[in-house]
């Protein structure tokens, strides 16, 4: 579906120095910066597939978004999309696409969203038949009946999303690329989201590539992610795996009978949270079964349950890493 | 109290002339783009005066006066009014007045010195020069009484602009999209180029009284030349007083508006 | 997108077109307002020509002018450069970019969907143009009607090309409102809006006819009054179309090219 390899997207910058005379002197003799958005990226998407894409902020997600739907030209190698370059924008291509931003909306803003659908209906050539199925399979899935009658303006933000969502999909793109579709959205709502595009993904076989800062999306939606890092591709593969790499580490939480002092803790492996009753340890992946009988014979355990460190921190942890990297780069 | 809002001026006028500083090219273009805009205004001018010497009793080098007084008026506009308060339009469409109301200051002080834009003001330099040129074909300098009342003038018409900016600021706490609101003011404004006495009937009764544009450029062109009725400089003083004590009312009321129903 | 299937597109979006100038009424209220410009002139110079007609024109042809002057920028409005250059800034123009169809018709979908909302301005103010100075008003021959909606449509063609070829500068530079400033100026000056063409000196004269801005509201007004005959109707008609066709060169090759930039840098 997607071939992807070795692309870069480098921009010219061009550096306004501060100051009159230097802003003349710049209009003769300009300088430049390279910011390499995207510095050799390579993979291969199925279709069908549910990937998502995880960076920092500025690493390059976006951009590579931009370029596989045609936005943005690429500045070196080969993009494939469904038999089609991206950047040639040929209608075909882009009747099979649909990008959805978190931040952009393409809902008119003063008129009911069904005036948006029925514009796309029109822009993307949809039969009267097809159009009115989809719409009324949209309708019901995201529960829109209330909302498309209402200007988008007098919307919530979570009602605006679910039609800008229906928007996207009245012509049924075969390819889906949403950029951080739940931003701002409430807790409720995101899961809303999350079940609809899963089940959009299982019942058309439509392929899916997200970005997102919530790390429960990532996780509740892609089977496989994709980590770009300052522009390059620093781990694809399963999201369980990529949690092994970051932090071998398990978590043994326990529920006691009766409060323990630190002191008792401590023997058995790291303490990352300890109040009254309950405790988090953390301890290596090959230990784990030491810990665990040793914590049974020497503590008042009630309950105790062994887990992976939650998905934001290993993340934050993630990203510190590269950023640390960078910081040293810098200098 | 009045010493707190002048400090407050101050700081505001500061960190305007500072941001101001930062853009020196503006001056160039604001320049150019001024003196094509005077140019622009005097074309009709020069296409009405090759007809006739004179339209409604005013003579080339007097029609200049009033172009004189509304290119100084534009200037004071776009340099001091309008910045801020298209400022406030922002705020109103973008829901962020809020903020500026949760300040513990008036708030029309506050909305109305957010921005300067200094450079606007070589529109006020280029009226001066039309006042000059004007006098010079007119053959004789304007007389000193003339020149001290037509500066009180010069008040009651920047009073009477920023009053009737105000009103044209309220009237966006009640339309939906207002960014043609500017337009729709500085396109009005355009009718205070001619003396006043050329227009008759309805529309002399509404540059008169309600959109007061006879008053702004016609009242202060025509002291200068010694003309004006004593009567008609009273009028123009407790006519503008009256016209900004009208729009303080409105703009109180549009905000208690607003307020109540903001959710 | 082929021809054919954005002929099929082009009504919808006509009617989202219309459906949204009627969301906007209040804003096209406050728009007629702020062109109000022809009518101070119309009292201008009926004050002018209370004594004696200026060249040809008597206060009741100054009327006349002016109605049909006001009546020609209403339908020959575009606002194409605000909304290219609010979104690029906004980055919004990639939504449309994704779209199989170009972002110009719906720009120029828009705009003329807007039309039959101005005609609620548009029809009486011509009513009240007949009403007072007679039929001399309109057209009174069959080709000039005819040639009067080819002006009209002209006239908003080179308006809106005009739009859209500033509006792509906002890809290229920072201030192409500024621009936009400097182009109606001239367009005040030299369109025939604020006095008939004819009134300039002959040298200017010659100079505004190679212009385009004339062909924008001075032409569609000369032909409504009923100022040229056949022949000379016919050949500043022709200057019209030519001006339409070099616009759509300039703003097609700067609309191409600013896309490109677009690709390459990114909004």
């Amino acid at each position: 579906m997607i071939s992807v390899r070795d692309l870069r997207k480098h921009y010219q910058v061009h550096k306004r120095p501060p100051g009159l005379k230097a802003a003349l002197r710049s209009v003769i003799h300009r300088t430049y910066t390279t910011v390499k958005a995207v510095d050799g990226i390579s993979f291969e998407i199925k279709p069908g597939e549910r990937v998502g894409f995880l960076g920092p902020n500025g690493a390059g997600k976006t951009t590579t978004l931009k370029v596989l739907s045609g936005l943005l030209h690429p500045s070196s190698g080969e993009v494939w999309v469904d038999g089609h370059v991206p950047r040639h924008r040929e209608d075909a291509f882009l009747k099979k696409i649909m990008l959805v931003m978190g931040q952009k909306q393409q809902l008119l803003w003063d008129l009911p969203p069904a005036e948006t659908f029925e514009l796309n209906r029109a822009i993307y050539d949809v039969p009267r038949a097809q159009y009115k199925q989809t719409l009324d399979e949209l309708v019901s899935l995201l529960e829109l009946e209330e909302l498309i009658g209402k200007p988008a303006r007098q919307l919530s933000l979570g009602e605006r999303m679910k039609c800008e969502l229906a928007a996207a999909l009245i012509h049924r793109p075969k390819l889906l690329f949403l950029d951080e579709p739940t931003i701002g959205l409430d807790v409720s709502m995101q899961a809303t989201m999350r079940t609809f595009i899963k089940s959009y993904n299982e019942r058309h076989g439509a392929t899916l590539i997200l970005t997102s800062h919530y790390m429960d999306d990532v996780a509740a939606l892609c089977p496989r992610v994709i980590v770009i890092d300052k522009g390059q591709l620093s781990y694809d593969g399963g999201l369980d795996a990529l949690v092994q790499r970051v932090r071998p580490e398990k978590r043994v939480v326990l529920r006691l009978n009766r409060p323990v002092d630190a002191d008792s803790l401590a023997p058995l492996g790291k303490v990352v949270t300890h109040d009254n009753v309950t405790a988090v340890l953390q301890v290596p992946q090959d230990a784990v079964n030491a810990t665990v009988s040793r914590a049974l014979s020497s503590l008042p355990v009630q309950d105790l349950t062994v887990e992976n460190a939650p998905l934001e921190e290993v993340m934050s942890e993630l990203f510190a890493e590269s950023k640390a990297r960078r910081g040293t780069v810098g200098a | 109290m009045l010493r707190r809002y002048l400090r407050l001026l101050g700081v505001q006028l500061r960190a305007s002339s500072l941001l101001a500083m930062q853009y020196r090219g503006d001056f160039v273009i604001e320049g150019i783009i001024s003196l094509f805009w005077t140019a622009t205004a005097l074309a009709p001018l020069f296409v009405v005066y090759r007809e006739r010497q004179s339209i409604a009793g005013w003579s080339f080098g007097e029609a200049l006066l009033v172009i004189g007084w509304f290119t100084l008026l534009q200037g004071i506009l776009e340099g001091a009014i309008n910045p801020s308060l298209t400022g406030v339009v922002e705020h109103i469409r973008k829901g962020t007045l809020d903020f500026v109301l949760l300040k513990p200051a008036d708030a029309q002080f506050l909305v109305s010195t957010t921005r300067f834009l200094p450079w606007r003001s070589i529109n006020a330099l280029a009226g001066i020069g039309l006042f000059v040129y004007g006098f010079h074909l007119i053959g004789r300098p304007p007389s000193l009484l003339g020149v001290l009342t037509s500066l009180v003038l010069l008040g009651t018409s920047v009073l009477l602009l920023y009053s009737l900016w105000i009103l044209t600021v309220s009237a966006a706490f009640y339309v939906v999209r207002v960014d043609n609101l500017t337009y729709f003011f500085t396109s009005i404004f355009d009718a205070a180029r001619w003396p006043a006495s050329v227009f008759r009937g309805v529309l002399a009764f509404v540059f008169t009284f309600v959109i007061p544009l006879a008053v702004m450029t016609t009242f202060p062109a025509q002291a200068m030349l010694d003309r004006l009725p004593w009567m008609s400089l009273v009028w123009a003083v407790v006519g503008s007083l009256g016209f900004a004590l009208l729009s303080r009312r409105v703009w109180l009321l549009s905000i208690g508006r607003y307020t109540s129903a903001s959710s | 997108m082929s021809l054919r299937s954005t002929l099929r597109a082009l009504p919808t979006l006509l009617r989202v077109g219309f459906s949204e100038a009627v969301a906007y009424r209040a804003e096209m209220f406050v728009w007629v307002l702020s062109t109000t410009m022809p009518l101070i002139m119309m009292a201008l110079w009926t004050a002018v020509a209370r004594e004696a007609p200026v060249g040809q024109y008597g206060s009741q042809d100054f009327v006349r002018y002016f109605l049909a002057a006001f009546v020609v920028r209403q339908l020959t409005g575009a606002w194409a450069a605000w909304m290219i250059n609010y979104e690029v800034r906004q980055g919004t123009l990639a939504m449309r970019l994704l779209r199989p169809i170009s972002p110009l018709w719906g720009y120029a979908a828009e705009n003329i969907g807007a039309m039959p909302m101005r005609l609620f301005v548009v029809v009486p103010v011509a009513s009240f143009a007949v009403y007072t100075v007679g039929w001399q008003a309109v057209p009174q021959t069959a080709w000039g009607w005819a040639f009067l909606l080819v002006s009209i449509f002209g006239g908003w063609l080179i308006t809106f090309l005009a739009n859209v070829a500033i509006g792509t500068l906002s890809l290229y530079m920072e201030s192409s409102t500024k621009l936009m400033d400097v182009w109606l100026a001239l367009f005040f000056v030299c369109s025939g809006y604020l006095y008939p063409v004819e009134l300039f000196p002959p040298v200017l004269r010659t100079v505004m006819d190679w212009l385009p801005f004339r062909y924008q509201i001075g032409l569609p007004v000369e032909l409504m009054t009923n100022a040229h005959g056949f022949e000379v109707a016919l050949g500043l008609l022709g200057r019209q179309w030519l001006w339409v066709g070099l616009m759509l060169l300039i703003s097609l090759g700067l609309w191409k090219r600013g896309l490109k930039r677009f690709a390459a840098f990114g909004g």
